[in-house]
């Protein structure tokens, strides 16, 4: 019997990798980039599209929700994951309304007049069986899949336009995203960048080696020192863990200090974000906002006595307001925090913000 | 007991599934791990009457859920739990828990039995079933942990590579500096090791000494970097080699972790086994050993230092048991309601379905699920597990409140009071510090002190009897109150101290250990039966003309049976052999006659000596018997440089080390005359 076993296969699978979610969630472990992530997510996604038992969309909707919300419960603080299981969620609405030859647009597009006309929040039921829909929704994720292969490649690749000789750039920490970026412009030009070390984590040094090894003029700077050194900066361009539906980032710790200083000086502050760090969430929803790692970087445990007279606390993510961000840069061009609202409605259906 | 079989043959089929792909490639085994769920000792009674301690909850979770998660985040695919003591519960736990679903990436065998009263019981019960196949982990069914050991792990493996199973065991140890809140004084070592190799030479507990010493010959072996080290915080996590469960079935008398690591270093240079260290600075990890540590770990973990094993991550996946968690490290469970005007200062849990009235303040306290708390309550430091009633007006500081206690309005706790399971108290009083209640009577307890293994059921309806026999005193625990007053114990060190010397014998009352190389032993029975022995022994030997391969043998195996050191082995050996004429002839033989029955002998016996007689601390040791000897048979001087120039000659001892007895050994007048003696000067040139 193959069924059987393919299932308890996706089920090992799909255990594996709340496993591993839960486990690199630490802020100290090896960093796993959200990249990886949202790809690891879409892969096991279409696998359980392709392996599951489901006759209809209705439960294949189902299943995957089910599903994505032991996901995301692993680990609240890894959006990535939610918003991949939005944008297939999504992909199986668009098959199904273009198997049933409706218009993809009508469906979509909420409109006052809809609002007014439809009886309930959905008069679809997705109960209609197609035979096409399986692999018309595995080919539709699989575009998702090259998509995301090149987000990073799409928005290093806009760098020149951002980046002028002689500029003085500052970072933070370490973004996969923006050092892609600023090693696409180093081929080019010669500009100097600051990296603020971002401590306790002071993943900023290993961002600092990474560039000068790629022959850019880098220094490292205190935390402390941001303020300080923005006088002399061109421009910031940060990376982020999520942005928030507002317009909003939730970033590494320090950036809204950064970003406030920034302001301060009227430096503008770019933000390279792809579109799957695009979360329908609002920065209101202050349960899984925040998350708090082991006190051990700031304070060691070896220091003895003091421990138990101290609370040390280690926060991992900081919330930058839209109104301190000048530009987003994502796989598909360049955005104002303003016009997220649209992009977010583009990306996800509107019933899927609650998995 | 089914199920019991059920497992075994389960874990016996994997086995002999998975040996003839192991025996290609070793290091696709799968890593195992021993997991004791037996503390066997009673730091937590009265509380342990009623919950084996590895269902206690830490933090709203059981103890042996954090175990389990700390071995499958490293890497083990297979566990085997043993439990003992309310066996029955802890296997109901784990066949409910996340653990035992069919997709958990660790395997949980439970083993159960009756029998087992140490560790070494358990140990030697998984060589009896051959349930290890390579290196495994051991640890406590009470260890919350986030250490990373598989550096650890890598290191053991090398060093086994290496140099051919030298290496039995890896202990890990964290970097902690004395004074942290998380050390447990029970478990103060110092520990002497090789920094190169992380090879231990000398491991001592400390507690309650005032004095350390270090036999000096550690000093001698490896190479010339030492450390000595008491910032170190046993984790109580070993990596372990197969061969720890056959060495604790060779050594019957290995009960503990701590009687293994002794034994393997006093025997070292015998056995050729060696113990290393892994010292880690990252990561948590601590045993929850006794009452005072279970504060300081639950405190660690509200604290987010065993994270990501925090509260809210609700890693045993249980449902709606989740929490959130907000600034102050405020943890609420759902379903919690607060009252008017109540405060959670910092680090509160708060578990599921709880309420809490009007006006109450808590502060770094962890409350259960389904409990319910009235008004102007105040909690400090107070651990109230589940189903827990109380009333208004209440006060409780530091202490720990078991499921389904009852407290009554008005009622004030004292640091360090204990309620166990079921207990009422109140209203309107107030126990002193360091009071225990519980629905047990501790004269019930004394009855069975011997019997504790008993089953439940039997223990349970035992107790019902009493409980009907005896009358609750009011005065100590309130008008409405249930439960005895026992012994007033406390989270407090000295008296815990106490506690343990009365309550866990099999712990604490195992007697010095006679081998122990710091104290140079007094003449106790054993090195008398076992000169009488090797006496026997060379006897019979020269009767029946064994070999001397034989002779080492027996002498060995005697020294294991006396449980007699190095060190002694060489003196007596050596008492015995020069003794020997007189021992046959009467002590009536002059010198000469002495001489001329002795050096035969020595012929003989010379291997025999070079078995033993090997470094310089031996020769000396020797040496240092030979004077003995000579001192008490004065008469008999002039033979003494005859028989230690034939000693030189048989090349059983070294020409350094003779001039180097004869210039420091003197320390009486006697012993130096000795050396003043004619013969011996002139030996001593002659050299």
């Amino acid at each position: 019997m193959p069924g059987p076993d393919k299932e308890t296969d996706l089920t090992e699978r799909i255990e594996a990798f709340l496993f591993d979610l839960n486990r690199g969630g630490s802020g100290a472990g090896p960093l796993r980039g959200s990249a990886e992530t949202a790809r690891e997510t879409t892969a096991l996604l279409r696998r359980i599209t392709a392996q599951a038992r489901w006759s209809s969309a209705g439960d294949l909707m189902e299943i995957i929700r089910n599903e994505g919300r032991r996901m995301t419960a692993a680990q609240p603080s890894e959006t990535t994951v939610g918003n991949m299981i939005r944008r297939v969620l999504k992909i199986i609405r668009e098959e199904y309304a273009r198997s049933r030859g409706s218009s993809e647009e009508a469906d979509q597009q909420e409109s006052l007049h809809k609002l007014l006309t439809s009886g309930g929040v959905s008069d679809e039921n997705f109960r209609q069986p197609f035979a096409a829909l399986k692999p018309n929704v595995i080919e539709a994720i699989n575009e998702l899949l090259t998509e995301l292969e090149g987000t990073t490649d799409n928005i290093a690749m806009q760098a020149l336009e951002h980046i002028h000789s002689n500029e003085v750039i500052m970072t933070i920490g370490r973004s996969r995203t923006v050092e892609a970026f600023l090693k696409d412009a180093a081929r080019k030009r010669k500009f100097h960048v600051i990296v603020a070390e971002c401590a306790p984590f002071c993943q900023g040094h290993e961002m600092a080696t990474s560039l000068s090894k790629a022959g850019i003029e880098t220094t490292v700077i205190t935390d402390a020192a941001i303020f300080a050194v923005m006088s002399r900066v061109n421009k910031v361009i940060i990376g982020t863990q999520t942005v928030l539906a507002n317009g909003g980032l939730r970033a590494v710790n320090g950036t809204h200090t950064l970003a406030l200083a920034a302001k301060h000086h009227s430096t503008p502050l770019i933000v390279c974000a792809p579109m799957f760090k695009l979360s329908p969430q609002f920065p209101n929803e202050e349960d899984t906002f925040h998350k708090f790692v082991s006190p051990h970087e700031v304070l060691p445990f070896t220091e003895g006595e003091i421990l138990s007279k101290v609370n040390v606390h280690c926060p991992v993510f900081d919330y930058v307001p839209p109104e301190l961000i000048t530009l987003f840069i994502s796989n598909i061009g360049g955005h104002a925090p303003s016009y997220i609202y649209r992009l977010m409605s583009e990306l996800y259906h509107p019933e899927d913000h609650e998995l | 007991m089914a199920g019991k079989g059920g497992k075994q043959s389960r874990s016996s089929s994997g086995l002999s599934g998975r040996k003839g792909a192991g025996d290609q490639e070793e290091e696709e085994q799968p890593l195992q791990a021993v997991l004791v769920a037996d503390s066997f000792n009673r730091r937590f009674f009265p509380v342990t009457k009623d919950q084996p301690r590895a269902l206690l909850p830490l933090g709203n979770v059981a103890m042996i859920d954090y175990t389990l998660e700390f071995l499958t985040s490293t890497g083990v695919q297979e566990t085997f739990v043993f439990c003992c003591w309310m066996a029955s519960k802890i296997k109901e736990h784990l066949l409910k828990s996340k653990w035992c679903r069919p997709t958990s990436p660790n395997t949980v065998h439970i083993i159960t039995s009756e029998m087992y009263r140490s560790l070494g019981d358990v140990l030697r019960d998984v060589d009896a079933k051959s349930l290890v196949r390579s290196d495994f982990v051991l640890v406590y069914g009470d260890v919350v942990s986030n250490v990373d050991i598989s550096q650890a792990l890598q290191e053991h493996r090398h060093r086994r590579k290496m140099d051919k199973n030298i290496s039995v065991m890896t202990m890990i140890c964290k970097e902690s500096s004395p004074g942290h809140k998380s050390r447990c004084e029970e478990d103060d070592v110092i520990v002497a090791m090789d920094s190169r190799s992380q090879r231990i030479l000398h491991y001592h507990k400390t507690q309650g000494l005032k004095r350390l010493q270090f036999p000096v010959n550690i000093f001698h072996s490896g190479s010339n970097e030492f450390e000595i080290r008491h910032d170190l915080l046993d984790c109580h996590i070993s990596i372990c080699s197969p061969q720890v469960a056959e060495l604790f079935t060779d050594n019957f008398d290995y009960q503990t972790r701590n009687d293994f690591v002794r034994g393997i270093l006093v025997n070292e240079e015998i056995l050729g086994n060696q113990i290393h260290m892994h010292v880690t600075k990252d990561g948590y990890g601590v045993r929850v050993s006794n009452l005072l540590m279970y504060d300081s770990v639950s405190s660690d973990l509200v604290r987010r230092w065993v994270y990501p094993l925090t509260p809210e991550a609700n890693f045993v996946d249980q449902k709606g048991r989740s929490c959130t968690y907000s600034r102050h490290n405020v943890y609420r469970g759902s379903g919690v309601s607060l009252g008017h005007g109540s405060q959670m200062e910092e680090n509160v849990l708060i578990g599921c379905d709880t309420s809490i009235g009007a006006n109450c303040y808590i502060s770094n306290s962890v409350i259960g699920n389904n409990c319910t708390i009235g008004d102007n309550v105040n909690l400090d430091h107070a651990y109230i597990w589940n189903n827990v009633h109380i009333a208004s007006n209440v006060v409780i500081s530091q202490s720990v409140v078991c499921d389904k206690v009852e407290v009554k309005t008005g009622v004030t706790l004292n640091k360090q009071c204990v309620l166990a399971y079921n207990v009422v108290i109140g209203p309107d009083i107030s126990l002193p510090e360091g009071t225990v209640v519980s629905m047990h009577h501790p004269d019930e307890e004394e009855d069975e002190d011997d019997d504790e293994f008993l089953s439940d059921d039997a223990e349970v309806g035992h107790s019902k009897d009493k409980t009907k026999l005896k009358a609750f005193n009011p005065a100590e625990v309130g008008a409405e109150g249930k439960g005895y007053i026992w012994k007033a114990s406390s989270l407090d060190d000295t008296e815990d101290e106490e506690l343990v010397r009365k309550n866990c014998e099999s712990e604490d009352s195992e007697p010095d250990d006679p081998d122990d190389p710091v104290i140079p032993s007094p003449e106790t029975d054993d090195v008398k039966v076992f000169q009488m022995e090797v006496l026997g022994t060379l006897q019979r030997g020269l009767e029946e003309n064994i070999g001397f391969d034989n002779l080492v043998l027996e002498i060995n195996s005697l020294k294991y049976a006396y449980n007699i050191t190095m060190k002694e082995v060489i003196q007596i050996l050596t008492s015995v052999v020069l003794e020997y004429p007189f021992q046959q002839q009467g002590p009536q033989l002059t010198p000469a006659q002495y001489v001329a029955l002795l050096l035969p002998l020595l012929k003989k016996w010379a291997p025999v000596f070079k078995n033993y007689v090997k470094r310089v601390q031996d020769h000396l040791d020797c040496l240092s018997a030979f004077e003995e000897h000579f001192l008490e048979q004065d008469s008999h001087w002039p033979a003494m440089v005859k028989v230690l120039m034939n000693m030189y000659q048989l090349e059983i001892l070294e020409e350094e080390t003779i001039l180097r007895w004869f210039s420091q050994g003197a320390t009486t007048d006697k012993s130096r005359q000795l050396r003043k003696n004619q013969g011996v000067r002139t030996g001593h040139t002659a050299l």
